[in-house]
C-alpha cells in the first residue's frame, strides 16, 4: 500500500517534470534556437575565419594568423579609419545626440503642447523615413550644380557665387549633420518624457524664490537628466561605432577613404575587396568593443525589476 | 526686462512703492517674447527638414524635363508660409470662436484658389509611370532622346510583394516567439532563469552589425544567401531581444489573480496562458508588430549584402537602383519612386504612434 503510494506520487512527480521540460522546449525552445544559430555560431565562424586565408573564393587554404598580423602591424588606411572614428563618434553623440537633442527637448516643452509634438514630430521624419530615400535626399540638397536646393538657397539669399559641392570638400562634417539629424531624435524623445517626469512643483517653488529660466535648467532640469543623459550616451556611441548605413549609402566611404569609418572600413575590405578573413579578424575587435559596451548598459535597468521571481509553481 | 528695470524692482521693496500692474505687463511681455523666441528657433532648424521632403513631393508631382526644378517649390512656398503666418496671426488677434472660423475659412479660400492658379497646371501624374510600366526606365529615356543602356528593372508591384512577404513574415516569425519567450521569462521560474534574462539583456544591445561578415558566410555555406528566407531568418533573430522584452514587459503587467483563477479552474499552463493571458497583452502584439514591421519594410543593408538577383529586390534595393540608373535622366520619376516608398512608412508610424509610446523597457531606470 505504501509502495504503491509512493510509486502515484513518483508518477505524478516525473510526469510534472516532463511538463515542466516541453514547457520550457515550446516557450523558450524557438527564441534560444534563432538566438543560437544567428548570434553565438557567427561569433564562433568568425573567430575561426578570421584565422584563415579566406579570400574572394570563399574557399579555405591554410590557417594563419597573418590577418592580425597585419592588423596590429600598422595597416596605414586602418589607422585612417581609427581617428576617423574618433572624430566622428565624438563630434557627432557631442554636437547632435546630446546636446542638440536637450535643446530640442527643452525648448519643444517650454512651448504649447500641440506645437511641441509638432516640432517633435517634425524632427522625427528622418529617423520614420528609409535610409535609401534619407539618403536620397541628402545627395539632391548638396548637389554640387546650381540645381541643388543648398546652393540655390546659398546663392539667392546668401548672394554666394559659385556653387559649392560639400561631398568633395566637406565630407566628413557632412557624414557627421547626415547622422545627426536622425540621431537628434532619440535623445530629444528620451529627455522630452524625462523633463515630463520632473515634478511641476518644483519649477513653481524655484519661480517663486525668483529663478530665471536658465537657472532652472541649470540646478532642477539638469540634474534630472543625469540618469537619461547617461543612457543616450552610451548607447548612440554603440551605435554610431557600428552603423554605416547611411555613410555607405552617401559617400560609399569615399571620396578615397575620406569617410571610411571603422565599422565601414570592415565592410569594404570584406565585400568590395573580397578579404572576407581579414574582415572577420577586423569585425571580432569591434564584436569585443560592442559586448563591453553592452554590459556598460546594465546599470540603466532595473534588474531587480526585471529578475523578480515568479509567483506560480505550477507547470 | 534689462538689468536696470530688475535691480528697480528689487530696490523698491516697500510694499506701497511696487505698480503690481506694470510688474504684470513687464511678466507677460518677457513670457511673450520667450515663447516667440523659442518659435522662432524650432522653425529655424525644422526648416532643413521640411524643405527637402516638400521638395521631393512637388518634383514628383511636377517635374516634367526630368530635371531637379524648384519652380513648383518656391511658388507654392509663397504662398504656404504668408498663409500659415496669416493663420497664426488670426489665431492670436480673434477674440472668440466664430471670429477664428471665419478668418481662418477666409485664408484657406484665398490660399487654396491662389495655390490652384499658381501651381494647379504644373501638376501631372506622369512620373508616376513605373506603376503601370515595367520597362519605365527605357520610356524615360526615349524621351530624353537617349535609347539604350537602360537598367532592366523587375515590376515595382514585385519589389513591393518582396518586402511585404519579407516584412510580413518576419513579424509574424517575431511575435510568435517573442509572444511564447516573454510569458515564459515572465511566469516560469527555471534553472538559469537570472542568466537568460542578463544575457537577453547584453543581447539587445549588441550591436548586430557586427555580424555581417560571418553571418554572410554562414548564409552561403547553408544555401541561403540571394534568399528571402536567408534575410527573414536574420532580421527575425535580430528583432527577437527586443521584442522579448517589451513583451515580457507586457506580460509582467498582466495580474497573477487572472492567471490564478484560470488555474483554479482546471486549466493548464499552456491553455491559461493562450486563452486568458494572450488576449490581455493585444496592446503589447501589436506594438511588436508594427515596430518589426516596419524595420523589416525599411532594412536595407542587409538586403543589399545578401540579395543580389533582381528578382528578388525590395522597395529599398528597388528605390536604390532606380536612383541609381535613372538618377542622372529623371528626377521626377525618382521622386515618385521615393513617394511610394515613403508613404506606407510615415502611415506605419502614424498608426504604430499610440502603441509605440505604451512600450516600457523591462523596467528602464529614471
Amino acid at each position: 500500500m505504501a509502495t504503491a503510494k509512493a510509486m502515484v506520487e513518483r508518477a505524478r512527480g516525473s510526469s510534472a517534470r516532463r511538463r515542466q521540460i516541453v514547457n520550457f522546449v515550446i516557450f523558450l525552445g524557438p527564441a534560444i534556437l534563432l538566438t543560437v544559430v544567428f548570434f553565438v555560431i557567427p561569433v564562433i565562424v568568425d573567430i575561426v575565419v578570421s584565422f584563415t586565408d579566406m579570400g574572394r573564393s570563399l574557399r579555405v587554404t591554410e590557417f594563419t594568423t597573418s590577418q592580425y598580423e597585419r592588423m596590429f602591424g600598422g595597416d596605414p588606411s586602418l589607422a585612417h579609419a581609427l581617428s576617423l572614428t574618433f572624430i566622428y563618434v565624438f563630434s557627432t553623440l557631442a554636437i547632435f545626440n546630446v546636446t542638440f537633442g536637450l535643446i530640442l527637448a527643452l525648448v519643444t516643452t517650454s512651448i504649447g503642447r500641440a506645437s511641441g509634438a509638432f516640432f517633435r514630430s517634425v524632427w522625427l521624419l528622418p529617423r520614420m523615413s528609409p535610409s535609401v530615400l534619407y539618403i536620397l535626399l541628402w545627395i539632391w540638397v548638396i548637389n554640387p550644380s546650381e540645381l541643388g536646393l543648398l546652393n540655390q538657397i546659398l546663392m539667392t539669399v546668401f548672394g554666394l557665387e559659385k556653387p559649392i559641392d560639400p561631398l568633395s570638400t566637406a565630407p566628413v562634417t557632412l557624414i557627421v549633420i547626415a547622422n545627426g539629424f536622425i540621431g537628434a531624435s532619440l535623445g530629444m524623445v528620451i529627455f522630452t518624457s524625462a523633463i515630463r517626469g520632473i515634478p511641476e512643483h518644483l519649477f513653481h517653488a524655484a519661480r517663486a524664490d525668483g529663478a530665471g529660466p536658465l537657472a532652472i535648467v541649470r540646478h532642477i532640469t539638469l540634474p534630472a537628466l543625469r540618469w537619461p543623459i547617461s543612457f543616450v550616451t552610451i548607447y548612440q556611441t554603440l551605435s554610431l561605432l557600428v552603423s554605416f548605413e547611411y555613410i555607405l549609402l552617401l559617400t560609399g566611404g569615399g571620396p578615397f577613404n575620406a569617410t571610411t569609418v571603422y565599422a565601414l572600413f570592415i565592410y569594404r575590405r570584406a565585400f568590395e575587396s573580397g578579404q572576407y578573413a581579414y574582415g572577420a579578424a577586423l569585425s571580432l575587435l569591434l564584436i569585443i568593443i560592442g559586448v563591453v559596451l553592452a554590459l556598460f548598459g546594465w546599470r540603466f535597468f532595473d534588474m531587480r525589476k526585471l529578475l523578480q521571481r515568479p509567483r506560480i509553481e505550477v507547470h | 526686462m534689462n538689468p536696470p528695470a530688475e535691480t528697480a524692482l528689487y530696490t523698491a521693496r516697500a510694499p506701497a512703492a511696487i505698480d503690481w500692474a506694470a510688474v504684470a505687463a513687464r511678466g507677460r511681455l518677457w513670457r511673450r517674447v520667450r515663447a516667440a523666441a523659442a518659435y522662432a528657433f524650432l522653425v529655424a532648424v525644422s526648416i532643413p527638414i521640411i524643405l527637402p521632403y516638400f521638395w521631393l513631393v512637388t518634383v514628383a508631382f511636377s517635374a516634367k524635363r526630368g530635371i531637379a526644378e524648384t519652380t513648383v517649390l518656391w511658388r507654392s512656398l509663397a504662398i504656404l508660409v504668408p498663409a500659415v503666418l496669416l493663420l497664426w496671426i488670426a489665431g492670436v488677434l480673434s477674440r472668440n470662436w466664430r471670429q477664428m472660423v471665419l478668418a481662418f475659412a477666409g485664408i484657406a479660400v484665398v490660399m487654396i484658389a491662389a495655390l490652384v492658379i499658381a501651381v494647379g497646371p504644373e501638376l501631372h501624374l506622369r512620373n508616376f509611370i513605373f506603376l503601370i510600366e515595367r520597362d519605365f526606365a527605357s520610356v524615360v529615356r526615349s524621351r530624353m532622346g537617349e535609347v539604350s543602356g537602360a537598367t532592366h528593372f523587375p515590376s515595382v508591384w514585385h519589389a513591393f510583394a518582396n518586402s511585404l512577404i519579407l516584412a510580413g513574415s518576419q513579424t509574424a516569425i517575431v511575435v510568435t516567439v517573442a509572444s511564447l519567450a516573454g510569458y515564459y521569462l515572465s511566469r516560469f521560474q527555471f534553472p538559469g532563469r537570472a542568466a537568460t534574462l542578463r544575457a537577453l539583456l547584453v543581447l539587445h544591445a549588441f550591436p548586430v552589425m557586427t555580424l555581417i561578415v560571418p553571418l554572410f558566410l554562414m548564409l552561403f555555406y547553408m544555401g541561403l544567401l540571394d534568399t528571402l528566407l536567408g534575410v527573414i531568418l536574420v532580421l527575425v533573430a535580430f528583432e527577437l531581444p527586443f521584442a522579448i522584452f517589451i513583451m515580457k514587459g507586457f506580460f509582467d503587467g498582466v495580474p497573477w489573480e487572472i492567471e490564478m483563477s484560470a488555474l483554479a479552474d482546471g486549466a493548464s499552463r499552456r491553455q491559461a496562458f493562450v486563452r486568458v493571458v494572450l488576449p490581455l497583452v493585444t496592446n503589447g502584439i501589436i506594438a511588436v508588430s508594427v515596430f518589426t514591421f516596419i524595420r523589416g519594410w525599411e532594412e536595407y543593408i542587409f538586403t543589399f549584402t545578401f540579395l543580389t538577383r533582381s528578382t528578388n529586390w525590395t522597395m529599398s534595393l528597388y528605390m536604390f537602383f532606380v536612383r541609381d540608373d535613372v538618377m542622372g535622366v529623371d528626377y521626377g520619376v525618382v521622386s515618385a519612386v521615393g513617394v511610394f516608398y515613403l508613404v506606407p512608412s510615415l502611415l506605419f508610424y502614424l498608426f504604430a504612434q499610440k502603441y509605440l509610446s505604451q512600450i516600457s523597457l523591462g523596467g528602464v531606470k529614471a
